[in-house]
């Protein structure tokens, strides 16, 4: 059959090439990475600018109990990772199961402060710059959040119904990836929004 | 679904399955946003279609990805060439590959410039305004605009920013024109001295003179071209000098090579080889 | 491998429908709207691609004639705004992004040895949202009926500046349109430049090191990792601007403290690198075409990848060059003029290396070497007026002149489409198995070449004079009349030379000689594939060991392998 463009008496010792997962996902995390960049821009362009209230001094507080629980699931599902990786399949539903519910309880975090916002502060994203910039910046990442605690629950269901096994073991590393990924921003959008910006 | 024997079979090739999914997916988030446009019913419509058509996309690559087989079509082909070959030598010829410069040559040779550029501008600065730091901080105004605008006591003082912007600016263009002089100084290997020393250093001034004037007028005004120059050709002898220690290139035989080749614009084989023999077109 | 093995007959009826005679319509287009093979989908790119060029060719052809003459009411002055607004607009991203994804597409996976994209099913649905995306900006030229501002197409120009795009200055649906479809055609770019940027790092055939690459794959790469941090940001934006239109939040309404600037950072953070993500791929063409016409290898490998990787970084930070009227202050002028001026130099290093290519080659003059000689010289002078606008005070006298719009023309169309009609030339054939008629391509060549100069060399003038750019009309008294008249006479000679350029394709396709499967002797894999390749494009996955592996084939007596 065809030789074609096969060079004879060729050796390629070991041809290893990196996961297309990963380097999709890391391809992703970037072009995220410059929409959550324009987002912060936006912020610290804007903070401090506005003629009426309320200002991020008065309204804004410290969500540390849900930033500890979201940072903290970067590790449980890191964990899951690795339990899947041992084919200790109920060890590894037993973490996602963790991640989700640490997930869970920051969205619910947000959300509890929103209700706060806009209820009992009269902050909607119509009334200044700061709620503008404030709602669609913490609104993004949640966004992200939400997509990111969808894609583990499935994970998490294909896991107790004993469907993932330790050969997808690069699927879950890759989600693990965008996981790790939303918490870096968190990182960056808490300095920006709650220290920095207050 | 999937059909492992396939896999076995050495007259097939195995290959992504076709799906519809993908463009339904697309149309459904296009339809989302349409509804925006238009009216709730379209969004309404795309939300569906994204849905079924996330479902069905998932059931193609989970759990196992979808894969069809697809017959080996009998079509080999031997690429030739019209040319004719080149007769067949019993062994490659050794290749006898010109020198070229090397990167860390033309470091070094920037590096010891910039260093040496620092001598006749520090006089410069003594000698006119005595200050060892007016020529540092004049450099720095080329990153801090403000400054082109300073009093000349303000350019005497020290100025720790100054000084690390002076370094930064210094070390990056003595970099960049050293690894300029290590690439080109191999072309003109003749009279190393005129053209590292004086033909080249005049060449960048006068480059210089011509485009500051436009950039920032200020800064133009401040600088004593007579002394800039000197620095220019310290920076080029010594420059030079290491370029020319590092690289052996005086050989009679380099210099008996045209222009060309010196330059690395052709060879006489290898991958720049020119079909001499071409003769069907 | 025994090639006339028999084959299960269950399996050739489902799969080599290729080799059936007769079809029903509904089967072809079952198996392009079904399909996930980047061949394929590479096609339906250029195809989509070629259609929107003629549909804002017809709108730069309205253009002209409305600006041929002075007080000219050809079209009405809301028309003109449209058109010039669409214009842009599809030229920029429903024609030059799917028209170089195409072609990418189509060869990324056949130059590395590969069988498909990495994400083949990924592939389909970014073709497919940014066709949708320009079918929306399309229909808004209809409307929906019964819609408030029913039947308008956008009219804000192609970087639609803050506060225009407010609602109160642009009501009605048109500019939501505007930002829809380039959010759908953003989705789609991001999504293939990933599949790019995977592919070229995952799916290399055994022996392509990343140094033994084709250029080409090369400038794809830098091309596709520059749509992440380039069109994101554009993504961004556009959601402001939703959220601005629909929600009524402040990102770019002046009245509640917020900024028209930020707008215009945004969008030139987008838009200058856009221009490389554009005229990288034209390099790519360059990059193979010139060398395997000059009969001579690539000169300067490693410098051209540096250069490339290097524009890719400079185009990052000169965008504010785009501002300079603006007013940004003597620091932020400085530093993005002396930006601007260092990107010349990577692209200095391309063109010497082009010519040094050339020099000592034995050139053969086809028609697609014709046109990238063109290129060469025309991206040239497009580079200088490019150095000359980038001088603030330069600017500050022409910006938003006739004479901008001659400098990005001349590297949009003297630069990129010189370029892409190149790489038709030569890799039609691999695509359709025909040749394309030379003849026809070089009546096409010179046609063209007169009115792209006679257009656009002499564009530059009433720019000089004064004339600003989306101008509806003007008066007699101006002298700009004569300019305008030889502006447009050109702009028709162009437009035959685009018709005789379909029309050999066409023809072609259908009459052309066949064309083998390496007509122009060429040393990339993509010509070691029967023309068109197959499916599975390689019966058996190459290995190579030097960049040029064909050649290493059919000189087995000097192989470029020896020298790496
Ligand atoms: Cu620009």
């Amino acid at each position: 059959m065809s030789e074609a463009a096969v060079i004879p008496n060729v050796t390629t010792p070991e041809w290893e090439l990196p996961s297309r997962g990963v380097v999709g996902m890391v391809c992703l995390i970037v072009a995220e990475a410059a929409i959550f960049t324009i987002f912060v821009v936006a912020y610290l362009y804007y903070v401090g600018k506005d003629r009426s209230g309320p200002t991020p001094r008065e309204v804004l507080d410290l969500p540390i109990f849900t930033s500890v629980c979201l940072l903290s699931s970067s590790l449980t599902v890191h964990f899951a990772v690795a339990a899947l990786h041992q084919a200790r399949r109920g060890l590894c539903s037993l973490w996602l199961a963790a991640t989700v519910l640490l997930g869970g309880i920051f969205l619910g975090g947000t959300a509890h402060e929103w209700y706060k916002l806009i209820v009992h502060d009269g902050l909607t994203i119509q009334t200044n710059l700061f709620g503008t910039t404030f709602y669609s910046l913490v609104g993004l990442h949640a966004s992200h959040v939400i997509i990111g605690l969808i894609m583990l629950s499935l994970a998490l269901i294909f896991s107790l119904n004993g469907s993932m096994t330790a050969k997808h073991t690069g699927r879950l590393e890759v989600l693990s990836l965008y996981w790790h990924f939303v918490d870096a921003v968190w990182v960056v959008v808490f300095t920006v929004v709650y220290i920095l910006g207050r | 679904m999937h059909t492992d024997p396939d896999h076995l079979d050495p007259n097939v090739i195995q290959l992504p399955r076709p799906t519809a999914w993908p463009m339904i997916l697309a149309l459904g988030v296009s339809l989302i946003l349409a509804g925006m446009v238009t009216s709730v019913a379209v969004a309404i419509l795309g939300l569906g279609l994204c849905l079924a058509s996330i479902i069905g996309w998932f059931r193609q690559v989970l759990p196992h990805e979808a894969h069809e087989p697809v017959p080996l079509e009998d079509a080999a082909i031997a690429p030739t060439s019209a040319r004719t070959l080149l007769p067949q030598t019993k062994e490659p010829a050794a290749p006898h590959r010109v020198e070229t410069f090397q990167l860390a040559t033309g470091i070094r040779g920037g590096l010891a410039g910039g260093l040496a550029m620092i001598v006749p501008a520090t006089i410069f600065s003594l000698l006119k305004f005595h200050s060892l730091w007016y020529a540092t901080n004049l450099l720095a105004a080329g990153g801090f605009v403000s400054w082109g605008g300073a009093s000349d006591a303000f350019l005497c003082q020290f100025h720790l920013q100054g000084l690390l912007a002076a370094i930064f600016i210094h070390g990056l263009t003595a970099l960049l024109v050293g690894l300029l002089y290590g690439a080109v100084l191999p072309m003109f290997p003749r009279y190393p001295i005129l053209s590292a020393g004086v033909i080249a250093p005049l060449l960048l001034t006068g480059i210089l003179h011509s485009v500051l004037n436009v950039l920032s007028p200020l800064l133009n005004q401040r600088i004593d071209w007579f002394w800039f120059i000197l620095s220019q050709i310290a920076f080029g002898l010594v420059c030079g000098y290491v370029v020319n220690l590092q690289t052996r290139l005086r050989s009679a035989e380099f210099q008996a090579l045209p222009f060309a080749v010196r330059a690395g614009l052709h060879g006489n084989h290898g991958p720049n080889s020119i079909d001499k023999k071409d003769s069907s077109r | 491998m025994a090639a006339d093995a028999p084959v299960p007959a269950e399996t050739a009826q489902t799969a080599t429908t290729h080799s059936a005679p007769r079809r029903l319509v509904l089967d072809i287009l079952n198996d392009w709207v079904t399909t996930v093979d980047h061949k394929k989908i590479g096609l339906m790119y250029i195809g989509y691609a070629l259609v929107f060029l003629v549909v804002a060719g017809i709108q730069a052809l309205l253009m002209r004639i409305q600006l041929s003459l002075p007080n000219n009411d050809f079209v009405s002055p809301q028309a003109f705004n449209s058109l010039f607004t669409m214009h842009g607009t599809t030229m920029v991203f429903f024609v030059g992004m799917p028209i170089l994804f195409g072609f990418g597409n189509y060869l990324v996976p056949l130059m590395i040895g590969a069988r498909d994209m990495a994400f083949p099913r990924l592939n389909a649905f970014s073709f497919w949202i940014s066709a949708f995306g320009g079918i929306l900006l399309y229909f808004s030229y209809f409307g929906a009926s019964g819609l408030y501002g029913a039947g308008s197409a956008p009219d804000v120009g192609w970087f639609a500046y803050a506060p225009l795009t407010a609602r109160v200055f642009s009501p009605g649906h048109s500019t939501d349109y505007w930002t829809l479809a380039i959010l759908l055609s953003g989705i789609g770019s991001i999504g293939t430049a990933l599949n790019i940027v995977a592919t070229t790092i995952c799916m290399r055939c055994p022996g392509m090191k990343l140094s033994r690459m084709p250029l080409l794959v090369w400038l794809y790469l830098v091309t596709s990792s520059l749509v992440f941090v380039a069109v994101s940001p554009l993504t961004a934006a556009q959601i402001m601007l939703m959220l601005d239109r629909y929600i009524g939040s402040h990102f770019f309404d002046t009245q509640a403290g917020g900024s028209a600037v930020l707008w215009m950072h945004f969008f030139w953070i987008f838009g200058h690198p856009e221009v490389y993500i554009l005229i990288l791929p034209a390099f790519a063409f360059a990059n193979e075409i010139i060398p395997v016409f000059s009969r001579k290898a690539i000169f300067g490998y490693a410098a051209m990848v540096a250069a490339s990787v290097g524009i890719g970084f400079i185009s990052l930070s000169v965008w504010a060059h785009h501002m300079f009227t603006v007013g940004l202050g003597a620091g932020a002028n400085t530093f993005f003029v002396l930006a601007t001026m260092i990107i010349s130099v990577p692209t200095g290093i391309k063109l010497f290396n082009w010519l040094a290519t050339l020099w000592g080659g034995k050139i053969h003059f086809t028609a697609s070497m014709m046109f990238a000689i063109g290129f060469l010289f025309q991206f040239l002078i497009a580079g200088l007026t490019g150095v000359m606008l980038s001088i603030a005070p330069f600017d500050w006298q022409l910006g938003n002149s006739y004479f901008v719009v001659a400098h990005f023309h001349y590297v949009l169309v003297g630069g990129i489409l010189f370029m892409i009609f190149s790489a038709f030339y030569y890799w039609f054939p691999k695509m359709s198995g025909k040749m394309l008629s030379e003849k026809l391509g070089k009546w096409h060549f010179w046609i063209f070449l007169i009115g792209f100069h006679l257009t656009f060399d002499f564009m530059h003038v009433p720019g000089m004079l004064g004339m600003p750019r989306r101008i509806y009309t003007y008066e007699a008294d101006r002298g700009w009349m004569i300019w305008n008249m030889i502006i447009s006479s050109g702009a028709i000679f162009q437009a035959a030379g685009t018709l005789l350029f379909v029309y050999n394709m066409i023809w072609s396709y259908f009459k052309g000689p066949v064309a083998g499967p390496d007509p122009w002797d060429a040393w990339t894999l993509e010509w070691s594939t029967p023309s068109p390749p197959p499916a599975y494009n390689f019966a058996e996955i190459p290995s190579v060991a030097s960049r040029r592996p064909l050649w290493d084939l059919k000189h087995p007596e000097d192989p470029d392998s020896n020298y790496e």
